[in-house]
């Protein structure tokens, strides 16, 4: 059964291989995006219920035991992670059915979404640091060609932007990799903490935790190092959008996650203290930028920064409800998120704009996306009983636990600011009149449109999401306590992977 | 039972939106209905209720966090109850015929039983989180329905000001109620309230108070939270009506009265109520006469009772709870009587100005009746209800001695505050109701429909009744509601009409006669008002917002995102140099201890080269060629460090490499101008100069430590395995297809990933005549010796590369350089013959050979599934060829086909795109 922790990787890696194949059917293309991220979502669920019983799966590539193979690892935060790539993959193969243009689909839209897919998955999963260096490097070059995908003079300024940045990360990654292996001389994350566990913690260990902090926080777009995000999301296709806020920067808080638990864990007082400064900057850094924001898409990238710091804090309290609470809301937020931007779209495809100006009149004409939207924007901001509040409510309590008043009374400060924002946003979009000159047939539907329910449908799913992650919080609540317990035992991740040590 | 009595509205809140259709009446019936078996509910629980019971329910929701559902009925949940649901009836009924025919019925009235929901959720919670999830919910159906007729302006100002002040005070709710949970251990409302002496004493119990209390003001329009409600009167009139003035804005009332055993009894709790509450009180009372708007009247009136019935809550006296409670319930009657009544005139005249209207009484003299009685309860008139509270109120606050020596305040400022409540109560109903008829109005007045006035007439019978038989009608209910807000045993009082002849009726009697006299003088206070700097509520919130948040945020964000690639890598650079570098500091010393070998010379010629060449790169970077040029030299560099290591392998493949990347470059070269501007400062330079010789050092310093250092690795496994695990003697090339063949996978995948991202980046480029960027060609296209040495060399090549392939296993080869160098051939083609003469000779659809090379990879890693074994599992075994001799073969081979038909495939098709852009005007870059 161990080899269940491949497949997540193999589906979208064959399916892109697949879809390159069938270069200039498009028919194919779509349909291979639909069923092989269906799957992806099928087996990842089958992979989280496998996880849940027996608390790892391992398995070595190619047989060669751990340390000295690639090692493929899913304990539950991957898992998890994994159904979170598997319902956005799912979600977003179905919006791009009515929302890509077939110029963009000609020049390998599936193809680039499927590898990109496979890398995210790759990353989730790996147990070696230079194979997570490698899907790194997937995902990377495949958002990369996406974000150019269509060409036009503002995709290209932020391509330039977010690959140059990004970049800059990749070179202190490898850096840090080389530098880890001419001290331990091991690549392999369990072997990597164990052999950091048995010496004393030393300086230079700090020297390489940070290194690789500045690495995943630049991924993560972390305070200061998240230009790359606001300069380039809003440029692309709105469904890669929406598949960028979803999943890319959780694989940087992922890989915090993983390094700042299991290897990193020796002088917490130092590494996770910077964490947690980072992770307030970041919240109020965000937020700020999004409050002058009048670019739908624009205004809702910041607020990727801004909730980012709401992970970084679960993790850098570094205690079981604080990491509960990480992980919740880098599981809201995906939902939320995506579907925030997939709203974007979908108001986009009504009206013509993402500018809040030029647009209106929503509430009016289609009640049902309203509220769609509201849910979505609300649980962002952690309104009860949406996915949000309880994500808010686990972080807040971890900071009062620990007495870190400051950086919890900016959580709440930050989420009040966020309600405002989402509030700006459903005044200029949904209850304003439509702006004069705005062609609204498609708004009111004189002009049907009958591709709408393709969007309409993951829309409403992903707000169902949201939605039953806030009602239905014990079962979640119990995986992810598992998780943490995981997270915060290393010893035990070590021992699944590298079997008993004497 | 319990649980029907909350739910009820929720899913009525569902009746409406699918009535919506039916028409108005069936819509109103249907929205009806609800509250209304909700209501026969709640009165069939009376006498258990008046008995002392404490009904209850509870489920889990997530108990790990003490978050549970549970309802509670006791005396003080059922007369909020009783308040919400009674004026809700009576606020649908109005509502009815308040709405007009453009007015979606079925929305209004959905979300006004949402609201409805929410609140009896707020007042029957039994776990204070679950009260703030109601709580909550409260604020955002009030947003929804201020910004009913979202189309106007203020109605949106209105709603977003309320909800992000009302939103926000329910995260601080959330914190405090966080923090009385952290203190006592639990959520539960029964716990909570048993752990009064607990929370008193803990140390954090200040920061509890005042983040509950934030809660409190902001939701109940406390000053200086208070500036929502005003604007919150752009909502339809039975909005404000039933939410801003009968019940939301009790809600922090209720939490008031719901905390009072677990929060009261300090002195930080006397103080910050009783202050805030009179101030607030003052405040609303003497705006309220200033306000033209009836709403504008009735909403500063609201906070100034709002005030009163804080700053109740704050003396610390039993009594004056009741009090609280009292005059809410008596409020909560007249006040959303005048809303309706104000509504009516808004609806039958058009106007809502008190300047415009007068003398309203000749057109609608029962809504005139109606609206003196009622404003004869605002005033505190005697025989009326509000007489009695106020009486009461009047009686706590002389006994109180709450500021010490300076308690004698409360008392006079409450009878200045009275002094102005009568004024306004007069002026709103002389200047609209009495006096000459009116100029001309919008529309014609007249009387409204019967029903419309039902609900008023039912409320000022309620004002009346309870006036003159207070023991009697509400007598029971209040004694049951104050014993289980207090939670202990009530001293005797009486509720009576006449208390005798004593102070508290000595200053109502003053405070009348001072009333009717400043209202007498109002113009005069009106031109004194003019006087004053016009200041507007909404103006200043959205100038502080826009001022502070945006601006500020604009500021920093521009400080942060100039937009330039350039600032963020600097930013970048030094934020890593100085964290790395403040850690590097720390460590104790540089230098780890293993014995450095000798510098050799072709070691140092090597560093030197590159050193040079990476300086030359960087100076010459503005004559581009030149530049890459030396960047060729840096790739050699590279390979030669390499071999003086040993590590052939890596030799090979650096060199491929660097032929590629160095032809394809030049390639992108041809279509850029020969020289770029220069662009920099000298300044500029410097620092950047600075700024990466000290990132440089850095990074080689701490090379340097490490090095120093000594090291255990695995690499002595792999040399120890390569043969007899992988099946190959070449150490390298069986970590890359077999002990780490899975890096490589994902590693052809990024190749094939720059493929595709390639095809479709340079597609349709546009690109400027290279003949304008100043560069000079040479008239022989494709050099005659060029193409017929290259004739032979392709298949020379292609055998040379079949050869690099095989051999890879064992000697310095494999599939990444055979790619490598049969791409090389084909780019001689290209570059010999042109792009035209070569593809004819070629498919030019690479991507499928692309995805085979992923897909052979792939499936071969797959295979080894079919033998249940890990992926990528490898075989090997040695076969005997003709010519070629003892040929190792291992499945690991098969994958490594895989690598070499993606590096062939990719480059083409790099190459391919790179050939074919073309400049705007005719360029003979190809073949004709």
């Amino acid at each position: 059964m161990s080899h269940l922790v491949l497949i997540p990787i193999l589906i979208p890696l064959l399916a892109g291989a697949l879809s390159l194949v069938s270069w200039r059917s498009l028919l194919l293309q779509r349909w291979i995006a639909v069923v092989a991220t269906g799957l992806l979502l099928l087996v990842s669920i089958g992979l989280l219920q496998l996880t849940r019983e027996e608390g790892f799966v391992v398995m070595h590539v190619g047989g060669w035991a751990a340390p000295f193979g690639i090692t493929i690892v899913a304990d539950l935060l991957s898992a998890i992670m994994i159904v979170m790539t598997g319902v956005i993959g799912f979600t977003i193969a179905i919006y791009s059915m009515a929302m890509t243009p077939e110029r963009h689909e000609r020049f390998g839209y599936y193809p680039l979404m499927h590898l990109l897919l496979a890398g995210v998955s790759g990353a989730f999963l790996t147990g070696d640091i230079f194979n997570l260096y490698v899907w790194f490097e997937v995902m990377l070059l495949a958002s990369f060609a996406l974000l150019t995908l269509g060409g036009e003079r503002a995709q290209m300024e932020g391509a330039i932007k977010y690959v140059t940045l990004n970049l800059f990360s990749s070179a202190i990654f490898l850096s840090a990799i080389g530098l880890v292996y001419g001290t331990v001389g091991t690549l392999n994350m369990a072997d990597l903490a164990y052999k950091l566990g048995q010496v004393e913690h030393s300086g230079m260990v700090n020297v390489l935790a940070l290194m690789f902090m500045v690495a995943f926080g630049i991924k993560a777009a972390a305070f200061p190092l998240f230009f790359w995000l606001p300069a380039s999301y809003h440029t692309p296709l709105v469904g890669i959008s929406a598949l960028f806020a979803g999943l890319l920067t959780k694989v940087g808080v992922y890989a915090l996650y993983r390094f700042f638990t299991l290897i990193f864990n020796g002088d917490v007082d130092y590494t996770h203290n910077i964490l947690l400064w980072g992770a307030g900057l970041t919240m109020v850094s965000g937020v700020l930028g999004a409050a002058a924001q009048f670019e739908f898409r624009r205004l809702l990238s910041f607020h990727i920064v801004s909730q980012i710091g709401y992970m970084i804090l679960g993790l850098a309290l570094f205690t079981p409800l604080a990491i509960i609470g990480g992980i919740f809301v880098i599981v809201h937020n995906i939902v939320v998120k995506t579907n925030l931007f997939l709203v974007s779209g979908l108001v986009y495809r009504l009206l013509g704009s993402y500018d809040l100006k030029k647009l209106g009149g929503v509430y009016r004409h289609r009640p049902g996306i309203a509220l769609l939207f509201l849910v979505s924007a609300l649980s962002l901001a952690g309104l009860p009983p949406l996915s949000g509040f309880v994500a808010k409510f686990l972080l807040i309590r971890a900071g009062l636990e620990v007495g870190a008043w400051t950086v919890t009374g900016v959580a709440l400060l930050v989420s009040v600011i966020t309600l405002y924002s989402m509030l700006k946003i459903w005044a200029e979009v949904f209850w304003k009149p439509v702006p004069e000159g705005v062609n609204t047939e498609r708004l009111t539907g004189e002009k049907p449109d009958s591709q709408l329910w393709l969007l309409l449908l993951p829309i409403a799913g992903l707000a169902a999401c949201a939605v039953l992650i806030g009602v239905n919080g014990q079962p979640i609540y119990e995986v992810l306590e598992a998780a943490a317990e995981q997270l915060l035992n290393p010893a035990l991740y070590i021992e699944a992977v590298l079997g008993d040590q004497p | 039972m319990l649980l029907s009595l909350i739910l009820l509205p929720f899913i009525g809140s569902l009746l409406p939106l699918l009535a919506a259709h039916k028409g108005r009446t069936v819509c109103s019936w249907l929205t009806a209905a609800p509250p209304a078996c909700a209501l026969l509910l709640l009165l069939s629980t009376a006498p258990a209720v008046f008995q002392g019971e404490l009904l209850t329910i509870r489920w889990d929701w997530i108990p790990a966090l003490g978050l549970n559902i549970g309802f509670r009925l006791d005396g003080l949940a059922f007369l909020f109850a009783l308040l919400i649901l009674a004026i809700g009836l009576l606020v649908i009924l109005y509502g009815h015929y308040y709405l007009s025919a453009k007015d979606s019925h079925g929305r209004f009235f959905s979300l006004l039983l949402l609201f409805m929901g929410a609140m009896m959720g707020v007042v029957t919670a039994d776990n204070l989180l679950l009260m703030v999830v109601f709580w909550e919910l409260t604020s955002l159906s009030s947003f929804l329905l201020i910004g009913f007729w979202g189309h106007r302006r203020d109605a949106r100002r209105g709603a977003r000001m309320a909800l992000t002040v009302t939103g926000g005070g329910g995260l601080a709710l959330l914190a405090g109620v966080m923090v009385i949970g952290h203190i006592v251990g639990s959520f539960e409302l029964s716990d909570v309230l048993a752990a009064g002496d607990i929370l008193r004493e803990h140390h954090l119990y200040p920061v509890a108070l005042v983040l509950v209390l934030l809660g409190v003001f902001t939701k109940s329009a406390q000053f200086p939270f208070h500036f929502w409600l005003p604007h919150a009167m752009s909502a339809p009139t039975p909005v404000s009506a039933y939410l801003h003035s009968a019940t939301m804005v009790k809600a922090g009332v209720f939490l008031l009265a719901r905390l009072y055993p677990a929060l009261s009894g300090t002195e930080l709790w006397f103080i910050m109520l009783s202050l805030v509450g009179l101030s607030t009180m003052t405040l609303g009372a003497v705006v309220a006469l200033f306000k033209h708007d009836l709403k504008g009247l009735l909403a500063y009136s609201t906070i100034s009772h709002l005030g009163l019935i804080v700053l109740l809550f704050g003396l610390d006296t039993q009594l004056a709870v009741v009090a609280a409670l009292f005059h809410t319930v008596n409020h909560a009657t007249f006040k959303a009587s005048l809303f309706m009544s104000a509504g009516i005139v808004d609806h039958e005249t058009g106007s809502r100005d008190i300047r415009l209207l007068s003398g309203l009484r000749h057109y609608m003299p029962i809504t005139a009746a109606l609206g003196l009685i009622a404003a004869a309860a605002m005033a505190g008139v005697p025989l009326m209800n509000g007489f009695l509270s106020t009486e009461m109120f009047l009686g706590e606050a002389i006994e109180q001695r709450v500021l010490g020596g300076w308690s004698w305040l409360i008392p006079a400022v409450a009878v200045f505050a009275k002094v102005f409540s009568v004024a306004y109560a007069l002026r709103f109903i002389h200047s609209v109701f009495f006096g000459p008829k009116p100029g001309p109005l919008p529309k014609q007045p007249h009387e409204p429909p019967f029903f419309m006035r039902a609900p008023i007439v039912i409320l000022v019978v309620l004002c009346l009744a309870v006036g003159m038989l207070p023991a009697l009608i509400v007598g029971p209910l209040l004694s049951v509601a104050a014993a289980s807000t207090t939670q202990t045993i009530l001293p005797q009082y009486t509720l009576e009409i006449w208390h005798g002849f004593n102070l508290p009726l000595a200053l109502s009697v003053l405070a009348m006669v001072l009333g009717v006299f400043l209202y007498s003088q109002r113009h005069r206070l009106f031109n004194l008002w003019n006087r004053l700097p016009p200041l507007s509520a909404p103006d200043v919130f959205e100038f502080i917002l826009h001022s502070i948040l945006v601006q500020g945020s604009r500021r920093i964000t521009k400080l942060l995102e100039s937009g330039h690639p350039q600032n963020y890598l600097l930013i970048l650079f030094l934020f890593t140099i100085a964290l790395a570098g403040a850690a590097l500091l720390q460590l104790p010393s540089l230098h780890g201890g293993v014995s450095m070998t000798a510098i050799d010379f072709p070691s140092l010629a090597i560093a030197m080269t590159m050193i040079v060449a990476a300086l030359g790169t960087a100076i010459l970077h503005r004559n581009r060629l030149t530049a890459l040029l030396f960047l060729s030299v840096v790739g050699l560099g590279v390979a030669l460090v390499f071999a003086r290591f040993s590590a052939p392998d890596l030799v090979l493949t650096q060199l491929s490499v660097e032929v590629v990347s160095i032809i394809l470059l030049m390639l992108i070269l041809f279509l850029l101008p020969r020289q770029n501007q220069r662009d920099s400062s000298v300044q500029r330079l410097w620092r950047d100069a600075v700024v990466a010789g000290v990132g440089g050092l850095s990074l080689g310093i701490l090379t340097f430590a490490i090095l120093t250092r000594p090291l255990d690795s695995i690499s002595k496994f792999f040399l120890a395995e390569s043969v007899s695990g992988g099946g190959g003697t070449n150490v390298v090339n069986v970590v890359l297809v077999d002990f780490r063949g899975f890096d490589t996978f994902g590693e052809i995948t990024v190749l094939a990933i720059a493929a595709i991202g390639i095809f479709g980046l340079l597609d349709g480029m546009r690109l400027f005549n290279p003949r304008h960027l100043g560069h000079h060609y040479a008239k022989d296209r494709h050099p005659m010796l060029l193409s017929v040495l290259n004739m032979p060399l392709l298949p020379l090549a292609l055998m040379v590369s079949l050869y690099i392939f095989m051999r890879g296993h064992n000697l310095p080869g494999g599939g990444f350089i055979a790619g490598l160098i049969t791409a090389i051939a084909l780019i001689l083609q290209y570059l010999t013959n042109g792009l035209n003469w070569t593809n004819e000779r070629l498919n030019d659809n690479f991507h499928p050979l692309v995805a085979s090379g992923v897909m052979i990879a792939g499936l071969t890693a797959m295979g080894s599934w079919f033998f249940g074994m890990p992926l990528l599992t490898t075989a090997h075994t040695h076969v005997h060829l003709p010519v070629l001799g003892e040929i190792p073969l291992a499945t690991a081979m098969v994958f490594d086909l895989g690598v070499y038909l993606t590096v062939v495939g990719a480059t083409l098709v790099i190459l391919e795109n790179l050939g074919k852009l073309k400049p705007f005007t005719s360029q003979p870059t190809t073949e004709p």
